[in-house]
């Protein structure tokens, strides 16, 4: 387990997906979870880094936990995830900052993430968030904070990792297309549609 | 609060047929039924829970046999082709549902009904005739000891639309109770595993012919359409489903599952085949290959039309393939793919066959036994597959499932099979999260209850360790309740392979008009699995029955990427029972049914 969480918290940071002690990680086992260590360097896990506490209760192990442990506590009890990815893609977090939605329009984007809704909550952690996250993850696989940062799940961690890594790259090439300007060609059929997702 | 006609996805009926007082009732399908349970597999397991005690033996007038669609069953949802036959299963006594694809589902729909509940039993031989003005039962005394093909042939030459019409029906395995007979539609799609055939020859009921041309009304018909085009796409995106799965169909498994040491041979005595190549789906494309099927409205196209030097139709696929071919030691495809043939005909599971004939070929090989097979013998294997059918010789006893053949000889070691029913084609030693899985499944030991192939050997949704066995519990869970998901919702476990639950979540909900969340149904899953351990523990069964065969825990792999493993089963079971907040015993807690809103004391 330790091997896949330095795995992909090492890519999470060499892509820039998270700075230097930012994002957090985790899985579930059962009425366990194994997260991230408050304060840890995503790039540099060591075995010290992986916390185990309980699913629906706190354990002295808290004291260690990333601070967003409520959130991923939430997620757990209200979707069938069993991995956790958080990290602040800073192109996406920007657009969250402009808009309530981010909409890929590349091939990848489109077809794997669809839209992603942007939600709010005006306290970076804690109940307020995890309730807002947690209940955007029934229906999404990934979700983006306003100004904060992404939480995406799935069966793996490397599952959870795609979905984040995606969001990037389409809030990127949504980026540039702005930058550069002119009219977007589309591509796909029923792409109004997209919106409702 | 009922479904009414207006109901949108589901038709909103469920049509009552007593065989014993002749009489056919239709009752409205109950909403919160419906939206708790799906349909399927989801909606059987709720009747059969409600309706058939432990009192009852699988093979008589009380135990009732539930047809059902799903929600998105012949809609335009790729793969919406499927049903589910529900029953307790005579092989194993424990809940079963098998779910088949074809086109019959469809037509029962297209009749105006979501599902079929038979009971009782017929004073003769009968049929079923459903349609949209009605349904009626008619005499099959003259039907009776037809094979499946036959029997078809004859139902299907009295209908003016054989486009619009589908039977489903029993050989002579069915009729002479053998504990493995399948039910067969469309001639070659199976209901295959636990003995449901044997259900309804217990029942006299020869054959169902559904007729019908109705299509499921969508609740919002643009956003359906979207999903729909989202998820073809993806399907077509997708190497497994657009490339593997048409090209080669499942039996393309078998060579890669053989390079990974996974592919059982010689009843679980080896875990490669040596003549891999001649059984290999390259073999059976360049050889047999006539061209390539599909079942209704499906763009996936796995099924296979095939001919050998003295016979034709449809498969063998991979786990077919292998039961009666790696399994028995039998290299030459026309002969199995002609096993398969008569499996299909006969009306017979084949992996159930398959294994229950190679646990005899090794009680012969022992020693154990006069069984007249051995290992590698085609011609006995053809053989034996007619005896079981008709309860000849040997097959009589082989028709109880190996378990009940093995123990009469004192050699269970030599039963392949878990509660009762045979293993399919996947070596646990090899891949330890399909070891679990076979063990826990609320059917016996199965590959379909949630299939670890996708992440232990195809890397969907990305590749496991299939050797470390921590976090396969909870992998195996997850992939427990989708696929309760599917075979409730009426759609193939093969769309899985490409599409998401957020695809599923979507396409119910602009088909009915209900917010389903793609969360909502893995709950859902969870409830369907829950009732049906709470069944099977009411039934007697318990912790000491989530197990597999002792070869698999103590006997060390001789040969591939798993040599010297065996099945560290213990831990994974702790780690499953915890997960799934039940006890150590294997007891849902009063906690966990309440978060299902299941009644607590059920069990």
């Amino acid at each position: 387990m330790l091997e896949e969480f330095q795995r992909i918290g090492r890519d999470l940071f060499v892509s820039g997906l998270v700075s230097s002690h930012g994002g957090n990680m985790s899985v579930r086992l059962g009425d366990r979870i194994v997260i991230t260590r408050r304060g840890s360097q995503l790039g540099q896990l060591t075995a010290e880094d992986l916390i185990e506490t309980g699913l629906h209760k706190d354990d002295s192990n808290i004291m260690l936990a990333s601070s967003e442990t409520p959130v991923h506590r939430a997620i757990y009890l209200n979707t069938a995830a069993l991995a956790i990815v958080h990290a602040h893609p800073r192109t996406a977090v920007a657009f969250s900052l402009l808009q309530d939605e981010i909409v890929p329009v590349d091939n990848e984007g489109s077809y794997l993430l669809h839209r992603i809704p942007v939600v709010s909550s005006p306290i970076a952690s804690g109940t307020g968030l995890a309730e807002v996250v947690a209940t955007a993850l029934k229906r999404y696989r990934i979700v983006m904070v306003r100004g904060h940062g992404c939480f995406s799940i799935g069966q793996l961690l490397e599952e959870a990792y795609q979905l984040v890594s995606c969001l990037e790259e389409s809030s990127q090439i949504l980026y540039y297309l702005r930058t550069i300007g002119g009219e977007m060609k589309e591509y796909r059929d029923m792409s109004d549609q997209y919106k409702k997702w | 609060m009922r479904v009414s006609s207006a109901t949108y996805g589901w038709v909103g009926r469920i049509a009552r047929v007593d065989l014993t007082s002749n009489e056919v009732r239709v009752q409205e399908l109950d909403e919160n039924l419906a939206t708790a349970y799906l349909g399927g597999r989801g909606l059987g397991v709720r009747l059969l829970y409600d309706e058939v005690g432990p009192s009852v033996d699988p093979l008589s007038p009380e135990n009732i046999l539930i047809f059902a669609s799903g929600p998105l069953t012949g809609t335009k949802a790729p793969t919406g082709g499927r049903f589910s036959v529900s029953t307790k299963s005579p092989l194993t006594g424990t809940i079963l549902d098998s779910n088949s694809g074809g086109k019959w589902g469809v037509r029962l729909k297209g009749a105006g009904y979501d599902a079929i509940v038979i009971q009782g039993k017929a004073s003769h031989p009968v049929w079923v005739l459903v349609e949209e003005g009605g349904i009626t039962i008619k005499d099959a005394r003259h039907f009776w000891g037809l094979d499946v093909e036959a029997t078809t042939n004859s139902l299907m030459g009295q209908v003016k639309r054989p486009d619009l019409a589908s039977v489903a029906g029993i050989g002579p395995a069915g009729e002479k109770l053998v504990h493995c007979a399948a039910i067969i539609n469309d001639k070659s799609r199976a209901a295959g595993r636990g003995g449901a055939g044997a259900v309804m020859g217990s029942k006299n009921l020869k054959a169902i012919l559904a007729c019908g041309g109705r299509k499921p009304a969508i609740a919002d018909t643009e956003g359906f359409d979207f999903v729909v085009y989202e998820a073809r796409k993806t399907l077509k995106q997708s190497p497994l489903t657009a490339i593997a799965l048409p090209e080669y169909g499942t039996a393309g498994l078998v060579r890669v599952i053989n390079v990974l040491g996974a592919l059982p041979a010689r009843n679980f005595t080896a875990c490669q085949f040596e003549y891999v190549e001649e059984v290999s789906g390259e073999a059976l494309q360049n050889h047999l290959l006539v061209k390539r099927g599909a079942c209704w409205g499906c763009p996936i196209g796995c099924a296979r039309v095939t001919r050998t030097e003295h016979d034709q139709g449809e498969g063998p696929e991979y786990e077919s393939i292998w039961a009666l071919g790696p399994e028995c030691d039998v290299h030459d495809l026309q002969a199995v793919a002609e096993a398969n043939y008569l499996c299909n005909r006969l009306g017979l599971d084949t992996i159930s066959t398959g294994v229950t004939i190679g646990c005899a070929m090794e009680t012969a090989e022992r020693g154990i036994t006069d069984f007249p097979a051995r290992f590698g013998n085609a011609q006995g294997l053809l053989k034996t597959i007619e005896d079981i059918a008709y309860r000849r010789g040997w097959g009589d006893a082989l028709a109880e499932g190996s378990l009940r053949f093995a123990e009469s000889y004192g050699a269970t070691e030599c039963a392949m099979q878990v509660k009762g029913m045979e293993l399919p084609a996947y070596e646990p030693r090899a891949m330890a999260g399909q070891g679990l899985g076979f063990a826990t499944s609320n059917r016996g030991a199965c590959h379909l209850r949630g299939n670890m192939l996708g992440p232990e050997i195809l890397g969907v949704p990305k590749r496991v360790n299939r050797f470390i066995f921590e976090g396969s519990a909870g992998l195996l869970i997850y992939h427990q309740h989708l696929a309760a998901i599917f075979d409730s919702i009426g759609l193939c476990k093969f769309a899985g392979f490409a599409l998401s639950d957020e695809h599923l979540a979507r396409m119910l909900s602009t088909a009915t008009g209900l917010p389903f969340e793609a969360q909502t149904l893995h709950l859902i899953g969870e409830c369907i699995w829950n009732l049906e351990r709470l069944y099977n523990l009411r039934e007697g069964f318990t912790h000491r029955d989530d197990t597999l065969p002792r070869r698999l825990l103590e006997e060390p792999l001789t040969q591939g990427p798993g040599k010297g493993r065996v099945v560290n089963l213990a831990p994974m079971l702790d780690e499953y029972y915890r997960f799934r907040l039940w006890d150590s015993e294997g007891v849902p807690t009063p906690q966990k049914l309440r978060q299902l809103g299941l009644k607590e004391g059920q069990c």
